[in-house]
């Protein structure tokens, strides 16, 4: 076999491989120019044939070639992958304005939201969770907590009868009064949230049906100081670091009972249209439980004392959604339910 | 209630500070718990605690803040009055505590000096002839409301005594007489009635410009008897909000004097003869005894003892060495015990005063497994779209009615409201089902089509009689209804419906996220929903053999009866408490095999109606136990046959398990399948 002809080999290949412009072509120069069956691969397995003192002189030559071609190959590989890659990036624009698919979550109601917050800053406190019946006795909305019949307090109550002498709770209070009928081992420490219940017209802020979160603890040594530093922790905790003034209040099952006000946020109690010049805003009622409900249950009065608290949740809800009509928070309107969450109907 | 600074100002000596700033004095009454709703100028709009009679008069105001502010309490001028006992009254019933009629003769035409009807300027009471402004400035003065009779209008004696059946008045400002309930307490003389006691006066004894003999009545009655003739009239006055509260016994005569005195000062008007006066016997309640340390504690102040004394001592108390405290007759009625007596001294002192102290707390407490597990069921829900709603406890009887069922189907059966102002609240709900249907008619009608609803509520079924405290059995539920898809629709195409597979996807999810083994199965025809549901889209919800709600597709004539369109919602309701509290048993955990389990689809075409459970059923028992996972991948539907796809998931840990093994495992799957259930229309596809 001829010695192969290495510069025309090369100067064929780089002819070749400089009209190869796609992966396929590249591939045809890569097994015509570096194949087994290359005329660069022939040389090297003629050289048997070259006489044996040309022999490490053309088989450095060859190899130096074949390297050679190689190398080049492997770079115009990248080129054309880079190109390709960059081809097919291009071919697949999407347009990133189009709105997402994913599927949409839901979210809970406000109400749920803001009563989660109360459990969870009351837990802090040791208080538990308890329900109690809607449809109620008379004697734990009323008679238990101090209301006897025709009393004036249940004239804010008016309340729904229903058949065989009960009634629809017009307070979650009416959890506490079964609590203290059941409970004998201190401290009690209890929660209720839930529906209440009023005969009266609706408007835009008085409502049938509203919710409500209230507070009872029992204990030994209770004083004025306690329920404030209860209510004191309870509105900053939900509310900020607001002022805040407790104010005296009437409740039949609290003695002494206690407003507390947070100074208006926008004229922090100097009073402006929003608070309609008041300067602050009623937040919660309480007080220490009034000994004739202790009584009623076979406490003594002179044993242990208790503070009560109660919070307005439909209210706070409807602050927090940012509702100036609370009624919206049991409308069922879709619409309303993806502003508050989303922003949008 | 409204009153003038400039008035009030007359009752008290009040702080420049005080009286220059309605600001001061605002915040000062709010303090006492005499809260400030409005300020209008000089005229404060007042909201008055509940339980405080008093407070409905400048003196009662004026004596809170003449104990704060440590300053006299004013008392207008009252002159002697000449007291007999009754002539020309006599009082017949035991609700009536004291009553006394003053006579009094004038020219007409007078009235109030200028100063004097401020206060009634202030109140929106001013106008009236002397005799009536000066009733009701000595009301708003004192707290003792009075009424003048004319009295050439009065008919032989003056009697306080209770209404008879039938009986008549013709109340001031109304066009005719009504009946008034029997019993009602009322002043009448021989021929009408003049008056029923405390809350209002009538038209034919009533006095006008040309009254020049007028009997004046001072009196005192029971606050419950006024409560209840009131309400039960429908009539509101300031005189009935007085007496209801328990107006002060001691007052009857003092209010007496003070309209005798404006009267007289008019000129026009002069007393004819003594005041005729009569009063139950009154027991001195006991005196409530109370300490100084009792006090300490409790507020958590170092008042010395006579400061307490003082705090008693300005509002009427008298208090005793060793604090043994009586009670004055105005406060009998709300002061009673020593809480009563901590809390006067309490908004004294003002509830701003003194520490602000948390009780010592050990440890919080946490979430109950139930409240716990509730959230993991918000999560699943609010996850696949559902948004919270919050429905009333009650609804109209007429969306019960559209259910279409009949008299004493559990769905018909409520408990009810028996005074509901309004319709709307006639029934208690019984389900959350009408509720559900409802949301969707109302989102329907705003064009709302895609609606994934739940809510947490309780259901009220006829109470048990066993229970005789309880109204009501409440039965806690969850409900959820989806109409539209199962997602949104987007640009990317519409998504399947929400449909009964839908809710078996939630329910899967819901069992994943509660290791609870929620199952789907038939429903029993007298399941209290089934009615309300298409009786071939439906099912019911089990833990284990419990039946623990109910899944479907609102039945369409249903939702016909709601007049909706377009949408064909799918409903879920499961008994909260089982939900909750059912045993959870999360699957141990398992490595993932390092090999790749092998694979075997089979299709079969079932005739229609025919239960895809049957042939998994046959497909369970036929494979062999490294069957590691089978589920259904594919269906459709084709000459009103559907072909089904089980994808076997065959396990092979080790990778010792052989093609000839698992094509085995896979033709004994079909052949007893279509051995069992060929001869029902199963073939292998």
């Amino acid at each position: 076999m001829a010695r192969p002809d290495v510069p025309a080999l090369v100067a064929a290949f780089r002819a070749d491989l400089a009209n190869a412009t796609d992966p396929t072509q590249l591939d045809v120069v890569r097994r015509t120019h570096s194949g087994k069956n290359s005329p660069l691969k022939l040389g090297l397995r003629g050289l048997r044939d070259v006489p044996a003192d040309d022999r490490p002189a053309v088989a450095a030559e060859i190899n130096a070639a074949a390297e050679a071609i190689e190398v080049e190959i492997a770079a115009a590989q990248g080129q054309l992958e880079a190109v390709a890659l960059e081809a097919r990036l291009d071919a697949e624009w999407a347009d990133p304005n189009l709105p997402g698919v994913a599927t949409g979550r839901g979210s809970r109601h406000p109400l749920s939201l803001v009563e989660d917050r109360c459990l969870a800053v009351l837990r802090r406190l040791g208080f538990e969770r308890v329900d109690g019946p809607e449809v109620e006795h008379p004697f734990y909305n009323f008679d238990a907590l101090n209301v006897p019949e025709h009393h004036p307090a249940r004239d804010a109550q008016d309340t729904f009868w229903v058949t065989d002498g009960f009634l629809l709770r017009s307070h979650t209070t009416s959890v506490q009064a079964r609590t203290l009928e059941t409970r004998r081992d201190l401290p009690i420490r209890i929660a209720s949230a839930g529906r209440a219940y009023r005969n009266e017209a609706v408007d835009a802020t008085h409502l049938a049906m509203f919710h409500q979160l209230e507070g009872l603890w029992i204990d030994r040594g209770l004083t004025f100081a306690h329920l404030k530093g209860i209510l004191a922790f309870l509105a900053t905790e939900l509310f900020g670091d607001q002022r805040i003034r407790f104010k005296p209040k009437f409740y039949p099952y609290t003695e002494p009972s206690v407003g507390v006000d947070l100074a208006c946020r926008l004229c922090d109690g100097a009073g402006c249209e929003a608070c309609h010049g008041a300067g602050w805003i009623t937040i919660l009622g309480a007080g220490m439980v009034h000994p004739a409900v202790f009584e009623t249950f076979g406490f003594d009065p002179n044993e242990v004392s208790g503070i009560a608290f109660g919070l307005g949740t439909t209210r706070m809800a409807a602050q927090w959604a940012g509702l100036t009509r609370v009624k919206a928070l049991y409308e069922q309107d879709a619409r309303v339910m993806r502003i508050l969450h989303r922003g949008a109907p | 209630m409204k009153i003038h600074r400039a008035v009030l100002a007359r009752f008290v000596d009040l702080p420049p500070e005080i009286v220059d700033s309605p600001r001061g004095l605002r915040d000062l009454l709010d303090d006492l718990g005499i809260e400030v709703k409005r300020l209008d100028g000089d005229v404060l709009t007042l909201e008055l605690l509940a339980n405080r009679g008093d407070h409905h008069a400048y003196l009662g105001i004026a004596r809170e803040l003449a104990a704060r502010l440590d300053t006299p309490l004013l008392c207008p001028p009252l002159p002697p009055l000449r007291v007999v006992a009754p002539a020309r009254f006599t009082v017949e019933s035991s609700l009536c505590l004291s009553y006394s009629l003053t006579p009094l003769a004038g020219t007409g035409g007078a009235e109030l000096p200028a100063g004097q009807r401020l206060a009634l300027e202030a109140a929106g009471q001013s106008g009236n002839t002397a005799p009536v402004d000066a009733t009701n400035l000595a009301n708003l003065e004192l707290g003792q409301p009075t009424h003048a009779f004319d009295a050439d209008r009065i008919r032989g004696r003056v009697r306080v005594r209770a209404s008879r059946p039938a009986e008549q008045a013709w109340l001031l400002f109304t066009p005719e007489p009504r009946t008034l309930p029997a019993g009602t307490l009322v002043i009448a003389d021989d021929e009408k009635i003049l008056a029923v006691a405390g809350v209002i006066g009538c038209e034919e004894s009533k006095t006008t410009a040309e009254t020049r003999q007028i009997l004046l009545e001072s009196a005192t009655f029971d606050p419950v008897a006024v409560r209840l003739a009131s309400r039960a009239l429908g009539v509101h006055t300031d005189s009935a909000a007085r007496f209801e509260r328990g107006a002060d016994p001691d007052a009857v005569l003092d209010g007496a004097a003070r309209v005798a005195d404006l009267l007289e000062a008019t000129g026009a008007w002069a007393r004819t003869g003594p005041t005729e006066f009569w009063a139950a016997p009154r027991p001195d309640p006991a005196p409530i005894h109370l300490s100084g340390d009792e006090v300490r504690l409790f507020l958590g102040l170092d008042l010395p003892d006579t400061q307490i004394a003082r705090v008693l001592g300005a509002l009427g108390f008298a208090v005793s060495p060793g604090f043994s405290v009586r009670v004055p007759a105005r406060r009998r009625w709300d002061v009673t015990r020593p809480a009563d007596l901590l809390e006067e001294i309490a908004r004294i002192i003002g509830y701003n005063a003194g520490p602000v102290a948390l009780p010592p707390v050990a440890l919080g407490s946490q979430p109950t497994p139930g409240e716990r597990r509730r959230d993991q069921v918000d999560d699943v829900l609010v996850g696949l779209g559902f948004y919270e709603v919050i429905t009333d406890g009650f609804h109209a009887r007429a969306l019960s009615e559209r259910l279409g069922l009949p008299t004493g189907h559990p769905l018909a059966v409520h408990v009810e409201t028996t005074n509901a102002l309004d319709r709307g609240y006639s029934l208690l709900k019984n389900s959350g089902v009408q509720q559900a249907i409802e949301a969707v008619a109302t989102n329907v009608r705003a064009r709302v089509l895609e609606l994934k609803l739940f809510e947490w509520t309780r259901a009220f079924h006829p109470r048990d009689p066993a229970f005789d405290r309880l109204g009501a059995t409440e039965r806690p539920l969850l409900w959820a209804i989806a109409t539209g898809g199962d997602r949104a629709a987007t640009w990317a195409g519409r998504p399947r419906p929400a449909d009964t597979s839908f809710v078996r996807g939630l329910l899967d999810e819901l069992s994943a996220e509660l290791s609870v083994p929620l199952a789907a199965g038939p429903i029993e025809a007298d399941h209290r929903l089934a009615a309300v549901l298409h009786p071939h889209r439906r099912g019911a919800v089990r833990v284990g053999d419990r039946v623990i709600g109910a899944f479907g597709e609102i039945h369409p004539a249903v939702l016909a009866s709601f007049k909706i369109k377009g949408v064909r919602p799918v409903y879920l309701e499961i008994d909260a408490d089982p939900l909750l509290s059912a045993d959870s048993r999360r699957p141990p955990f398992h490595e993932p095999p390092t090999w790749h389990p092998i694979e075997r689809s089979l299709a079969f075409t079932l005739p229609a109606r025919f239960e895809s459970a049957r042939v998994d059923q046959v497909i369970d028992l036929a494979a062999p136990r490294w069957l590691e996972r089978r589920w259904i991948s594919d269906r459709f539907e084709h000459d009103g046959l559907s072909t089904l796809t089980w994808t076997l998931r065959f396990a092979n840990a080790d990778n010792t398990r052989t093609v000839d093994e698992v094509n085995a495992a896979a033709e004994r799957v079909i052949a007893a399948v279509v051995g069992e259930l060929g001869p029902h229309g199963v073939k292998l596809r």
